[in-house]
């Protein structure tokens, strides 16, 4: 079972995200301030933890560094109430993996965390496979079954992105983020008119849908089964 | 009493002073140069004398004294003429004097007059000579009349300058408590100003005098900050107002689901619609916040180098999709590359935001483009747009906050876009030129000072 660290002072949101993460199947240990959760993480060594920033006892961020300090490289996902152009920055720097603003969605925090618990690994790899779908990084060509996909290079860029977390809800904000390098969510929807094209040329007509889209969260892109 | 503790009181008071001290030197000035001549030409005058009757017969010499001394009706003369042995021969000096030097000029020495022996002897200016028998004459002059002169004076000194210093005190007084007043005045006002009522100004009148002058630059502060204030307080009202409509939204979907959903499915659906107005909601304060964020942030550590020229495709490249739904002719325009010192996700933000707006506003069959130029010592970024523009009258407008032109009144947006655009530029010491329409133009120009390399 995938253990999550939660360390949060605020009792209410605490008992959100734990109900969320195991109603998904995670274990949870909750922490409510900064010195005990820097010691649950270091005796009951989670898989992944969340960290507010502004903690009693102890700040996130000096949480996160103690952690880093000590070789410990779980995967730790930020969240703070506050939203200051370098603050971000600051908690990526000191050694959190990804940071959410507050308030946020519970399926964005989800989403994230999944995403940080199931990181793709560096391959070798110059071929990417989901199910029929093919993906050549050298030739940057696009196959599914027998069928070529003629691909723009950005919708190149976010199928190979997809494809990497197949079977991972990715929202609108983490594809802005990593897909297009954009640090703030556009007043148009983007995302999905890129999404639209994208899903478009995967899924040809009478083909079975692999690019799924989830109400009010993001997308999957999954192998038909 | 309380002037007697103010500035200005002391101010006047140390003048008048000053004033009394500086008269009073003049004063003793002028006396002691009157006591000098007077001095000078009485000793001339007795030297003169004493040749005369030097010269004179013994016999004529007596006759002479006496009728000197009889025309003296004042009695400031004193003669005499002593044997050797100091034993008084003539004259109304009662004695040879101690000390006085025979044949030395005019001197100042002790003198008693023969018939008035009670007053004792009072410094008198005298000549001493030698006559060719061995008598001593002695010819002296009483000079008290500078004396008289200086009671005469200081007391018309003393009647005028006690009362100047007075008058002068009491100036200063009244100055004091002028002043004081007025500060009681404006402290008031000031004190109702504090309490909430902007309306208040202090008094000032039409005079170049420092204090009016401070009045009216107050008052120029004060229209100011009622502007301001009462823009925010519009501010305010607009926020509320645009959070209701989608919160209310939200809510009606929310009681109508409770009420007449009979299925799951339905009851989703109305929970969809509520969540999708409270994002809205949320949008809207997440947009102000991060507004006011970039107002009060400063140059950070992630500013650097930025190519203009790759940002401007990065941007087309993400709106193309949606140019081509809306057959808008999307294009980017740059010859050369172009640095900027800057935040580089910042930038793009502001960018983003340009042509989110022009393709937003620009009629289906459109053209937007992205320039980059060089114009004199500094790079401009321009977005062009076929839409309707915006108006000369419109141009400050668009800057406020939740400001929305009438015409796109039902194009969905929150109307902060060029608010956070203008707040971007600012912090990074840029300028936002809005052109008058028809046809979208706006301008990001970056003086070169910015620009590092080309």
């Amino acid at each position: 079972m995938t253990k999550v660290l939660l360390i949060e002072d605020d009792g209410e949101t605490a008992g959100e995200i734990t109900a969320e993460l195991a109603d998904r199947g995670f274990e949870v240990e909750w922490s409510a301030n900064g010195l005990d959760g820097l010691a649950k993480a270091r005796d009951l060594r989670p898989d992944a933890m969340i960290v507010d920033r502004l903690l009693p006892g102890m700040d996130g961020l000096t949480v996160i560094e103690s952690l880093r300090k000590d070789q410990v490289r779980t995967p730790v996902l930020v969240l703070s109430a506050l939203g200051a152009v370098d603050d971000r920055v600051r908690g990526l720097r000191m050694g959190g993996d990804d940071y959410l603003t507050k308030p946020f969605a519970i399926v964005e925090l989800i989403a994230r965390i999944e995403a940080l618990l199931r990181r793709p690994t560096e391959t070798r790899e110059t071929i990417v496979r989901v199910g029929q779908l093919e993906l050549d990084l050298i030739g940057r060509t696009a196959k599914r079954g027998e069928r070529k996909i003629d691909l723009l290079p950005r919708e190149f860029r976010l199928l190979e992105y997809m494809m990497r977390r197949s079977d991972q809800l990715l929202t609108r904000a983490m594809l802005l983020e990593e897909v297009w390098n954009y640090k703030f969510v556009p007043a148009t929807n983007l995302v999905d008119v890129h999404m639209g094209r994208v899903r478009h040329k995967v899924d040809g007509p009478g083909d079975a849908p692999m690019i799924h889209n989830v109400r009010g969260a993001g997308f999957i892109l999954r192998a038909v089964s | 009493m309380q002037f007697i503790h103010s500035k200005t009181f002391h101010w006047a008071a140390a003048l008048a002073g000053l004033f009394a001290v500086f008269v009073t030197v003049l004063f003793g000035f002028i006396y002691f140069s009157i006591d000098d001549y007077l001095i000078a030409r009485s000793d001339r005058m007795i030297t003169r004398q004493v040749d005369f009757f030097a010269g004179l017969p013994r016999d004529r010499l007596i006759g002479a004294l006496d009728d000197h001394l009889g025309q003296d009706s004042r009695g400031v003369q004193f003669s005499g003429v002593f044997d050797a042995r100091g034993k008084r021969l003539v004259g109304n000096v009662a004695a040879l004097p101690d000390g006085i030097e025979i044949g030395a000029p005019a001197q100042s020495v002790p003198l008693a007059r023969v018939d008035d022996k009670e007053a004792g002897a009072t410094s008198v200016r005298t000549v001493a000579r030698s006559l060719e028998n061995g008598d001593i004459l002695v010819i002296g002059r009483n000079v008290d009349e500078t004396g008289e002169i200086f009671r005469v004076v200081g007391t018309a000194f003393a009647l005028g300058l006690l009362p100047a210093f007075c008058l002068w005190l009491l100036a200063g007084a009244w100055l004091s408590v002028r002043a004081q007043r007025r500060v009681e005045d404006v402290n008031l006002r000031v004190q109702r100003i504090i309490a909430g009522d902007l309306h208040e100004r202090l008094p000032h009148r039409k005079v170049d005098e420092p204090f009016s002058r401070l009045a009216a630059i107050v008052n120029g502060m004060l229209d100011e900050l009622e502007s301001t204030i009462n823009a925010l307080a519009g501010v305010g009202n607009d926020i509320a107002h645009d959070l209701r409509t989608p919160l209310t939204r939200a809510r009606l979907n929310l009681e109508r689901g409770r009420t007449n959903a009979t299925t799951l499915e339905q009851l989703q659906q109305a929970t969809d619609k509520a969540i999708a107005g409270i994002d809205q909601s949320l949008s809207i304060v997440t947009a102000l916040l991060r507004l006011a964020e970039i107002e009060n942030s400063r140059r950070s550590s992630a500013f650097g180098n930025v190519a203009l020229d790759e940002m401007l495709r990065e941007v087309c490249d993400m709106y193309e999709p949606i140019a081509e739904d809306k057959q808008i002719a999307l294009s980017v325009d740059t010859s050369d590359k172009l640095y900027v010192h800057g935040d580089r996700d910042l930038l793009l933000e502001a960018v983003a935001n340009l042509v989110d707006n022009a393709i937003k506003f620009t009629p289906e069959s459109g053209a937007v483009k992205l320039e980059l130029l060089r114009g004199e010592g500094e790079t401009i970024l321009r977005v062009t747009d076929t839409g309707p523009g915006i108006s000369g009258r419109e141009q400050e407008a668009v800057l406020r906050r939740f400001y929305r032109s009438d015409k796109i009144r039902n194009t969905p947006g929150v109307g902060l876009g060029l608010n956070l655009v203008s707040a971007i530029v600012k912090l990074h010491g840029f300028r936002l030129i809005i052109h008058a329409g028809p046809g979208g133009r706006v301008e990001i120009v970056c003086p070169d000072e910015q620009v590092v390399g080309t």
